[in-house]
C-alpha cells in the first residue's frame, strides 16, 4: 500500500474543505461572489463588451476550416459533377441519410454519374463518414453552414442541385496547392 | 377617521400590496437578466411593446400573458382532494404576500393628532405576524406536493417541509435574540431604535450590532424562501420540479410568484431587522423633519446627478455593437426615455425647490419625509435582492444530508449560543 502511493504513476489528488474556514463556508461565499460580482459590474458597465453574440443579426465568426457544416458535391474542372455514384458513402453513412441513384454518364467524362443524390439532413449527424470514404474526393462538408431552416420535413433534404450549388467556404490546402501550380 | 387619515391608511395598504406585487415582474426580470450578465449573456432583451423594451422587463409581462392563457391542465388520476390541490398554491402565494403586510416602509406619520403606521397591515406584533403567517406558506407546498399523488412532488413537499422544520428553529431562536436586543416586536419601533449611533460614527443598524444573529437569519431565510443553495425542494435531475411537478398555468405561476414575493418579504424582513429600515445612516426621523431644508438642498443636487449617470449608462448600454445594421429601435427608445427622465428630474427638482423656498411649519416636510424614507427602503430592498440573486448564481446547491447538518450542527447551535450571549450582555445593561 505505501510503496503504491510512493510510485509515481499515482498522483494524489488534494481534498478541499476539509480546513476549518471551508466548515464555516463564508470565506468560499465571498470568493465566488467576488468572482459573479466581476462579471457582472464588467458587463454592467458595458454591455457590447460581452463576447455573447447576438444571434442571428450577428453571426460567428470563428469557424474553422476543420469544421463541418453543410455537405456540398463538388465540381470538376470543366463544372461537371465530380461525383461517380459508387455509392462508398453511402455505405459508410451510419445514419443512413444519404439517397444514390446511378445513371450511365454518356458525356464521355466518366462511366457512371448520380441521377439523385439527396442528403438528409433531418438524418444526418454530421459525423463526416461520407467525406472521408469518397475516392473521388467528390463531397465535401466545409461550406461552413451550420443552420438550416425550413417550413416542411422536405425542404431538409438537399437534392443533387443543392448539393452542387453550395461552395466551399474556406482556402484549402489543394485549393492553394491548385493555384500555385496554375502560376 | 379624518379625511386625511383615510388617505394615509388606504395609501399605505396600496403601497404595500404595490411592493410586493409589482415587484414579481422586476425580480423575474432582475433575476434572469443579472445571471445573463453574470454568465456573460445579455438575458432577455429582445421583448418590446412599439419598440419599448425597458431593459428587457417587459419579458416578464409577455410571460404573464403566456401563462394566464396557458390551458389548466389538471392530471386525471388526481381523484381525491382536488379543490385542496386548487387552493394549495394560493395558500403559499397568500402567506407570502400577508407576511409583507407588516413592514414599516417609513416612520409613523402624525395626521391630525393621530399617529398612522405606513404598514399594509398596521399592527404593533409584525415579527410575531411575520414568523406566524409566513410558516404557513410551507403548508401549500405540503398539500401541494402530497395531493399531486405523485412521488416526485410528495418526495419535494416532504424536503420543503423538513429544511423548513430545521431551520425554523435557528430562524426562530436568531429572532429572539434580535427581539431581546431591541427590547420590541415591533417591526416600527425595531427600525427605531436602529436610527442612533455607536460611539457617534457606526449606524446603529443590527447587522453592526449582532452581525452572527444576521448571518443565522439570512441564513434561515434564505431556507425559508426555498432560493438556491437551499433549493433542494426542485431538483431536475433528483425529483423534476419537485412539489410542483403536476402544476401548470397559473396554478404553477402561483408557486413561482409565491417564491418571489416571499424572497422579496425575507429581504424586506433583513432590511427591516438588520440594514436600518427606511432610515438613512445616521440621520434619525426626528432629525429629518427639523432641518429636512439641508436635507432637500442635497436632494436638489443629488438627484439630477444620479439622473445624468444613469442616462449616461442607459446610452451607453440600451444599443448593439455597432457591426450590427440596425438597433431594433433601441436608439429612438433611448432617446424618448431621455426626454421622460429630464422631465421627471425637472418636476422632482422643482418640487424640492418648493420645500426649500416653503415657509417653516407648513405640511411640506412632513409629506415629503415619509416619502422619502420610502424610496430609501425600495433603494435598499433593492440591493438585499440583488443580493439573494447574486447568491443564486454564485452559489452550487447543497445536497439534502447537507442542508440537514448545517441546520441541526452548526446553525442551531451557533444561534444558541448567540441567543445565550445575547441574553447575558442584555441582562448586563440593564441592570
Amino acid at each position: 500500500m505505501n510503496d503504491t502511493a510512493k510510485s509515481t504513476r499515482i498522483t494524489t489528488v488534494p481534498r478541499y474543505g476539509d480546513q476549518t474556514a471551508d466548515k464555516f463556508y463564508l470565506p468560499a461565499i465571498y470568493a465566488g461572489i467576488k468572482v459573479t460580482l466581476g462579471h457582472f459590474v464588467r458587463n454592467f458597465r458595458d454591455i457590447t463588451a460581452m463576447e455573447t453574440l447576438e444571434y442571428p443579426e450577428e453571426q460567428p465568426t470563428d469557424i474553422t476550416p476543420r469544421y463541418r457544416g453543410l455537405h456540398r458535391l463538388t465540381h470538376r474542372e470543366d463544372g461537371s459533377i465530380r461525383c461517380v455514384a459508387c455509392f462508398m458513402c453511402a455505405t459508410a453513412c451510419p445514419a443512413g441519410c444519404i439517397n444514390i441513384v446511378a445513371t450511365e454518364r454518356t458525356d464521355g467524362i466518366d462511366e457512371k454519374m448520380p441521377e439523385i443524390f439527396a442528403i438528409d439532413t433531418l438524418e444526418c449527424v454530421f459525423c463526416g463518414m461520407c467525406v472521408e470514404a469518397c475516392p473521388c474526393d467528390a463531397i465535401r462538408m466545409d461550406t461552413g453552414i451550420f443552420s438550416v431552416t425550413g417550413q416542411a420535413r422536405e425542404d431538409f433534404v438537399l437534392d443533387r442541385d443543392r448539393l452542387l450549388s453550395h461552395t466551399g467556404a474556406f482556402e484549402t490546402e489543394q485549393t492553394r496547392n491548385k493555384e500555385a501550380s496554375h502560376d | 377617521m379624518t379625511t386625511a387619515q383615510i388617505l394615509v391608511t388606504l395609501g399605505s395598504i396600496v403601497l404595500a400590496a404595490l411592493l410586493a406585487l409589482l415587484m414579481i415582474p422586476v425580480l423575474v426580470w432582475l433575476e434572469r437578466r443579472v445571471c445573463g450578465l453574470i454568465q456573460d449573456r445579455p438575458g432577455p432583451n429582445r421583448t418590446n411593446v412599439f419598440g419599448f423594451r425597458l431593459g428587457g422587463v417587459v419579458q416578464s409581462f409577455a410571460d404573464v400573458v403566456k401563462l394566464v392563457t396557458k390551458e389548466e391542465y389538471i392530471p386525471g388520476h388526481i381523484r381525491y382532494g382536488r379543490w385542496i390541490f386548487l387552493l394549495a398554491p394560493m395558500i403559499t402565494f397568500a402567506s407570502a404576500l400577508l407576511a409583507f403586510m407588516v413592514i414599516p416602509f417609513a416612520d409613523t406619520v402624525q395626521v391630525d393628532g393621530a399617529a398612522l403606521r405606513i404598514q399594509g397591515l398596521p399592527v404593533s406584533y409584525g415579527i410575531l405576524w411575520y414568523l406566524a403567517i409566513g410558516s404557513v406558506g410551507i403548508l401549500g407546498m405540503v398539500f401541494g406536493g402530497w395531493l399531486s399523488h405523485n412521488k416526485y412532488s410528495l418526495l419535494g413537499a416532504l424536503r420543503a417541509a423538513a429544511q423548513m422544520i430545521s431551520y425554523e428553529l435557528a430562524l426562530g431562536l436568531g429572532v429572539i435574540s434580535m427581539i431581546l436586543t431591541y427590547d420590541t416586536i415591533d417591526f416600527n419601533a425595531m427600525v427605531q431604535w436602529q436610527s442612533g449611533t455607536f460611539w457617534g460614527i457606526i449606524p446603529a443598524w443590527g447587522l453592526f450590532i449582532q452581525p452572527f444573529a444576521a448571518v443565522i437569519i439570512t441564513v434561515a431565510l434564505f431556507v425559508e424562501t426555498n432560493r438556491a443553495p437551499f433549493s433542494v425542494a426542485e431538483g431536475e435531475s433528483e425529483i423534476v420540479a419537485g412539489f410542483f411537478t403536476e402544476y401548470t398555468a397559473m396554478k404553477f405561476a402561483m408557486y413561482f410568484m409565491g417564491e418571489y414575493v416571499a424572497m422579496n418579504t425575507a429581504g424586506a424582513v433583513i432590511v427591516t431587522m438588520f440594514l436600518g429600515g427606511y432610515q438613512l445612516p445616521w440621520i434619525g426621523t426626528g432629525t429629518l423633519l427639523e432641518h429636512f431644508r439641508p436635507v432637500a438642498g442635497v436632494l436638489l443636487l443629488l438627484v439630477p446627478a444620479v439622473m445624468a449617470l444613469f442616462i449616461l449608462w442607459m446610452r451607453r448600454n440600451n444599443r448593439v455593437r455597432p457591426t450590427l445594421s440596425t438597433d431594433g429601435g433601441r436608439g429612438r427608445e433611448t432617446r424618448i426615455l431621455t426626454g421622460v427622465l429630464i422631465g421627471t428630474t425637472l418636476l422632482i427638482e422643482a418640487v424640492l425647490l418648493w420645500l426649500l423656498l416653503e415657509p417653516a411649519g407648513s405640511i411640506g416636510a412632513s409629506v415629503a419625509v415619509p416619502l422619502l424614507q420610502i424610496v430609501i427602503f425600495v433603494v435598499k430592498l433593492m440591493l438585499v435582492n440583488l443580493f439573494f440573486i447574486l447568491i443564486r448564481w454564485t452559489l452550487p446547491r447543497f445536497r439534502y444530508d447537507q442542508v440537514q447538518v448545517l441546520g441541526w450542527r452548526y446553525l442551531l447551535p451557533a444561534a444558541l449560543a448567540n441567543l445565550f450571549v445575547t441574553s447575558i450582555l442584555v441582562a448586563g445593561v440593564g441592570s
